[in-house]
């Protein structure tokens, strides 16, 4: 007799603190995304303070200094070359990489399925822009950078395809047919540029790394200059991959039936969807945003493939877990939350955080786990509302 | 039999759920040896009441006396343990467990207080078993038994719990008029043994038949209380209702065309691989309702799923509108014409998630006007929605209104408003009024027969049979996936209720 | 009368089945001794023993598709020709090259190395998801585990402060995930996912912070391993040289997991616990109206497998590796699930599974041994990955997961 319809609607007649809250999170709100962030960083901020003693708003400061945000505030001066921009810079070759895997999850996610593997996906990706950027010497630069993203995208189209079609024919569970094809393609890969595999460049000695790709196919830069890393205009292929990632989703009848699939399957089913063969698209597409991803890194600022990047760098494509849970898969959450986490990794990097505050070297693994907290908390929307209701007793919602 | 002494004691229950009052001051008592019964509508507060004396629910306000103390109860474990048990309508068995793990389970005979006795639990369930007339194989699991039978093991495992008082809620909407009277004696054998039966229901006849004393609830509300003595169908369907029931649909005199659906030797698995149905060949013509009665579980799910397109039947020919669509995908099946309204509408009929508008577009979404070469065009759909939506009196929200934000009966008309909308020639109507009030219900009824005269075919499958007997021109009844029996209108509910237990094997020609 | 026709038929079709099934997995077998026989110390030399055994092999697996068995069927089908190949292929290479790879006592001592902690994980995967919760996050606990049984190791000086040390650590996180996924019924997965990335976090951080560059002690204490070298004089007396010299020494850990496989087993499928807990998995409405504390079960079920896994991650450093190192667990834990699915929930059926990762894990370095095959070094450590993938896809729909897990309970 309980129709949960019937009970949530006429809540709508007087609504709750939670009732007005969860409309505002299903129509896109960004009360709760904005507390998750600031409660994990909050956290965070305390893990600082109780391991380390150090003051958490000093070390955050820091790391803000750290990803070059301050360039954009006015009263900010700056010598030449301004350091400020050149971290802004590598904040936003951060974000494209980071907003092409958190679409990738995303889109995913709105097929109901969890696509842990963009990090495999980002491999291939990256494998198969080397290889394209190394052969076709001399093509016109246009065509060349076309022909290698092209590649890139086929190739994490087709490792997300392989845990598509597992799971659409033998239902085999994408989460760990996807962490396992991570870790094959991380093999793969690292052994086809160490020494005596196919791609090493033998002008290296014995040292693990390919060919370099050719110039023409290298992006073109927006701001600042090749040897400092500049901005490439991969910047914009990622902000495209954020508007095709609405459109396809709100405007295409792909993006209805994935959305249709990833609520209800078998009302899908039901209404003439095949969704086996939406579960396939969706890992094929989600896995050709990541491939592109990997695309755009070797295309923009890192010509050559080696093994610390096949095997250290390429954890980037994990963020975007983080990215599109924040981000709520949409794609201005997306674009945010991307933002956030570019900022978070450039902050804490090495090369930008100041050792006098704290050590980059936890740094880096403080972003790891205020990224494991914001996933925590993104997960259970009951704690942020449970948080803001302050004490009241969380009524049941959302029942059979 | 039954003595004054008051077992149970509800004294002005009120229970809350967000933005609904389930339970409004409701006072309630069982006497010692009685059946006692509820009456009231889905969604009348029934279940809500007594998932409140079973520690499923805690009330806003009042108190729940057992045996004249007040008690609180936190959880199930504290209503058993004040000898309350309770059948679910849908029942709470471990399908892959054997009948006595499900009976013992939480109360286990050990040794050495860890390792379960499982012989101890056999034993100790073929005693409770003969001693109540029951006949159960301790080591059968529960997902292999009928369901008939899996109401017993229920009964038994509140017995084993030595329950006082046992609720049944809705326990006969699963059984067939025959396993519905051979309940009734076993309550009654319970009450003659000093135990009180609360029996929730919302059927007239099977309250008059069953109860000693009737208590009628309304959209939350007690009504009153009274002895069955003296008491008639009208007066308690007054009431339950609040106002006067037609209890017969008014439909003109069927005109049947030529044969829309035809089913040929059909046979389907289930997903777990067994035979379903079994060979099913039957017709519908044009302008005529034909109605499929039998208990649950019987292949009529299987049967509709592989005429919708939705499960690929092993054998047997289904043709639509003179076309062969055996095996085919269900885009193809919904595209020839067949609108199907599924027996679950929360979990197949419609995307909760969805607004209003996408759940209309759900079967033609990618076909003009929605969409062109796979770009959709949202104002169009919007504009179509809101007409329909008009067209079907859907209350409580617009085309941008999320599906999960309406009630049960709005949501269904939602169905019915994507299903008639793309005027099918077929209809599959698969239970269409399972949970609804009798205001929705009647709309539904309205909808079928109107389908009728507009010389649609229509397949209405439903468990209720009063249901079939009053809108179906043709009756089927199906038993272990054959058709056992076709009938005429006017056949009466006890001939059905034999065939539905497979007690005439003989076809008898309408 | 007709229930009991039914039964007696479904009986029999039930004792049908029962051989189809039999032969399919005798196909299977058949199809690794095809391969087996070629290998040393037998090393058949020619081509034709393998084919056909593969062929029986093959045929088999046919007979017992066209039977309904079809995934075991058409498993060993493929067996069949596996073996073919690769018995044909051993019988071409130089047989000092297969002497390289093969060696079978240092190769079993390895599977077990490789498999305890895959089975301790797998095992504490069993408890959670029997109690309808999944566990993604095995991998951040086994990681907990092997940080803070180095680091307390270290502290204390005694492997079994490390060891205490370790499953505490453990236990909390899988009360972090059991909370959420619990109480706050967060969406299990992305729970786990998250728990995983704070155990990153939390040992990367602290591993850095206390150890750095120069990485755990070269000292720590480690657990014991047992002697089990009076073996060797048991009759005959290749068994026993066999024996002493692949399981001579045998970690406490891995004594301890085989155990768990037989304890955990009874606890599961023979104690009146164990039926609640799988109860709370299957219908966790019905355990609850019938008294049981489905929460509680729950929360339970998940500490007891994060103490498990991490007890698989103490193995991984003061067991076996006697260091730490970042993300040194390198997604045993997601293998430890595919051991799981594919040992169908049970403990066995994850020992079995796990001993075949830990077999295939074993393999991968021996055949770098091989000279013509060192190029490939690196590609031959992504065999147990695929050989997880294929096995999750291939065994996937046999095996039936408890009905309810990954759903929260939503207590009335």
């Amino acid at each position: 007799m309980t129709e949960p319809g019937s009970a949530r609607a006429q809540g709508g007649e007087r609504p709750t603190l939670a009732f007005r809250i969860a409309l505002a999170q299903r129509a896109g709100g960004i009360v709760s995304p904005f507390f998750t962030a600031l409660l994990a960083f909050f956290m965070g901020g305390l893990v600082v303070l109780f391991v380390t003693g150090k003051n958490p708003l000093s070390t955050y400061e820091a790391i803000f200094k750290g990803t070059g945000l301050n360039w954009l505030l006015p009263w900010e001066t700056c010598a030449h070359p301004c350091s400020a921009a050149l971290s802004l810079q590598q904040t936003l070759i951060q974000f494209t990489a980071l907003a092409l895997t958190g679409v990738a999850v995303a889109f995913a996610f709105r097929c109901g399925l969890f696509n842990i593997g963009g990090q495999g996906q980002y491999i291939v990706g990256t494998v198969a822009a080397v290889q394209m950027g190394i052969w076709f010497q001399g093509l016109p630069s246009a065509l060349h950078i076309l022909l290698a993203a092209g590649a890139a995208a086929l190739a994490g189209a087709l490792w997300g395809g392989i845990a598509g079609v597992l799971k659409a024919t033998v239902g085999a569970h994408e989460v760990i047919s996807t962490i396992m094809l991570n870790w094959i393609a991380l093999w793969v890969a690292s052994y086809l540029v160490t020494f005596g595999g196919p791609m090493q460049d033998p002008a290296a000695g014995t040292e693990a790394v390919s060919r370099p790709i050719s110039e023409g196919a290298q992006l073109p830069l927006l701001w600042g200059s090749r040897l400092l890393q500049g901005l490439h205009v991969g910047l914009f292929v990622a902000l495209a991959a954020l508007l095709v990632y609405w459109l396809v989703l709100n405007r295409t009848t792909l993006g209805y039936e994935v959305r249709a699939v990833g609520f209800n399957p078998e009302a899908a089913a039901y209404g003439g969807i095949d969704v086996a063969k939406s579960y396939f698209l969706a890992m094929a597409i989600s896995g050709a945003f990541a491939g592109l991803a990997g695309a755009m890194d070797i295309l923009g600022w890192r010509p050559r493939l080696d093994l610390t990047f096949v095997q250290g760098y390429s954890q980037i494509a994990f963020i975007g877990i983080a990215v599109a849970l924040l981000g709520r898969n949409t794609a201005v959450g997306i674009f945010f939350a991307g933002l956030l986490f570019a900022a978070l990794r450039t902050g804490s990097s090495t090369r930008n955080l100041d050792p006098e505050v704290f050590r980059p070297e936890l740094a880096n693994n403080l972003t790891e786990i205020i990224q494991g907290l914001i996933i925590l908390l993104v997960g259970a929307e009951t704690l942020v509302l449970y948080l803001l209701k302050s004490g009241r007793r969380l009524r049941r919602r959302g029942e059979t | 039999m039954a003595s004054d002494a008051l077992v149970l004691e509800l004294r002005g229950i009120t229970k809350r759920f967000p933005g609904v009052v389930a339970n409004d001051g409701i006072d309630f008592d069982v006497r010692r040896g009685e059946v006692h019964a509820l009456l009231g509508e889905n969604g009348a507060g029934k279940t809500t009441l007594m998932n409140v004396v079973y520690g499923l629910y805690r009330p806003d306000a009042g108190e729940v006396r057992v045996g004249g103390k007040p008690v609180v109860f936190r959880s199930p474990r504290d209503a058993i343990a004040h000898g309350i048990g309770m059948v679910h309508q849908h029942f709470m068995l471990i399908p892959v467990m054997t009948v006595a793990e499900n009976i013992v389970l939480a109360k286990e005979p050990t040794q050495a207080g860890v390792v379960l006795d499982y012989e101890a639990a056999r034993k100790r369930v073929r005693e409770l078993a003969s001693a109540f007339g029951f006949v159960v194989d301790p080591d059968a699991r529960v997902r292999d038994i009928t369901v008939g039978q899996q109401q017993r093991v229920e009964i038994l495992k509140a017995l084993y719990r030595r329950a006082d008082v046992l609720i049944l809620d809705e326990p006969t909407s699963v059984l067939t008029p025959q396993e519905a009277s051979e309940l009734f004696q076993i309550l009654r054998g319970l009450t003659e043994q000093g135990m009180s039966v609360v029996f929730i229901s919302h059927k007239l006849n099977e309250v008059l038949a069953v109860a000693d004393r009737i208590t009628v609830l309304r959209r939350g509300r007690k009504v009153a209380t009274i002895s069955r003595q003296g008491a008639t169908e009208e007066s308690l369907a007054r009431m339950m209702v609040g106002r006067e029931v037609l209890l017969r649909v008014e439909k003109p005199p069927a005109s049947p065309g030529e044969p829309l659906l035809e089913v040929h030797d059909l046979r389907v698995l289930d997903d777990r691989r067994l035979e379903k149905v079994r060979g099913v060949s039957f017709h519908v013509r044009a302008g005529e309702i034909v109605g499929i009665a039998g208990v649950d579980g019987n292949g009529q799910s299987e049967l509709v799923e592989a005429l919708a397109g939705l499960r690929r039947p092993v054998a047997g020919r289904v043709v639509v509108a003179g076309r062969d669509m055996t095996g085919r995908s269900a885009r193809e099946v919904l595209d020839v014409g067949v609108g199907h309204v599924p027996e679950d509408r929360l979990r197949r009929g419609l995307v909760l998630d969805f607004t209003l508008a996408e759940n209309l577009i759900l079967h033609d979404y990618d076909k003009e006007p929605c969409s062109r070469l796979g770009w959709l065009f949202p104002d169009r759909i919007l504009r179509w929605a809101a007409e329909l939506l008009r067209r079907f009196d859907v209350r409580g929200g617009g085309p941008r209104t999320l599906a999960s934000a309406l009630s049960g009966g709005n949501q269904q008309k939602v169905v019915l408003a994507r299903e008639l909308g793309r005027e099918p020639r077929i209809l599959l109507a698969a239970q269409p009024t399972r949970g609804l009030d009798v205001g929705a219900i009647e709309f539904v009824h309205r909808q079928l027969v109107e389908a009728r005269v507009q010389a649609k075919a229509v397949l209405l499958v439903s468990l209720e049979l009063e249901e079939i007997l009053s809108l179906a021109d043709r009756i089927l009844v199906m038993y272990e996936g054959r058709i056992v029996g076709e009938y005429g209108p006017e056949v009466q509910e006890e001939e059905l209720g034999i065939a539905m237990t497979g007690g005439r094997p003989v076809v008898e020609a309408a | 009368m007709t229930v009991d026709a039914g039964t007696a038929r479904r009986r029999l079709a039930g004792r049908r089945l029962f051989t189809t099934r039999l032969l399919a997995i005798a196909g299977i077998v058949l199809g690794a001794v095809a391969f087996w026989i070629a290998l040393p110390p037998l090393t058949t030399r020619t081509v034709a023993a393998p084919i056909a055994i593969g062929i029986v092999a093959v045929a088999c697996g046919i007979w017992a598709a066209s039977r309904k068995e079809r995934r075991l069927g058409w498993g060993a089908a493929a067996s069949g020709v596996l073996g073919i190949v690769f018995g044909v292929l051993a019988t071409r290479a130089a047989a000092d090259h297969l002497e390289a790879v093969v060696t079978w006592s240092s190769l079993v001592s390895l599977a077990l190395v490789y498999a305890t902690p895959l089975t301790f994980a797998a095992i504490g995967g069993m408890f959670s998801e029997r109690s309808g919760v999944v566990n993604i996050g095995l991998e951040g606990m086994m990681l907990m585990g092997a940080f803070f049984g180095a680091w307390g190791a270290d502290v204390t000086g005694s492997w079994m402060g490390g060891l205490l040390l370790g499953i505490l650590s453990g236990g909390l996180l899988a009360l972090v995930h059991a909370f959420f996924s619990i109480h706050l019924r967060a969406d299990q997965i992305v729970s786990g996912t998250a728990v995983i990335f704070l155990a990153y976090g939390i040992t990367g951080y602290l591993y850095n912070d206390i150890y750095g560059d120069a990485g755990t002690p070269g000292d720590l204490a480690a657990v014991p391993d047992i002697d089990l070298s009076w073996l060797g004089s048991l009759p005959p007396h290749d068994l026993g040289g066999f024996l002493e010299s692949s399981i001579g020494q045998v970690s406490l850990l891995t004594i301890l997991a085989l155990a768990l496989v037989v304890l955990s087993s009874a606890f599961m499928f023979k104690t009146s616990l164990g039926l609640r807990i799988r109860a709370c998995g299957e219908h966790p409405r019905a355990a609850d109206t019938a008294g049981i504390n489905v929460y509680g079960a729950r929360y339970a079920s998940v500490v007891m497998s994060g103490i498990l896994a991490s007890l698989g991650g103490v193995y991984l450093s003061i067991g076996f590796n006697h260091s730490f190192t970042e993300k040194m667990t390198s997604g045993r834990g997601f293998i430890a699930l595919a051991a799981l699915i594919f040992g169908n929930w049970r403990p066995s059926g994850a020992l079995a599974a796990a001993l075949l990762f830990g077999f295939s894990t074993a393999l991968a370095p021996e055949l770098e041994n091989v000279e013509s095959w060192a190029v490939y070094g690196t590609l031959f450590q992504s065999l147990p990955y695929l050989l997880t993938l294929i096995a999750v896809a291939g065994v996937i729909g046999r095996t039936v997961p408890p009905a309810a897990v990954g759903r929260p309970y939503v207590k009335q």
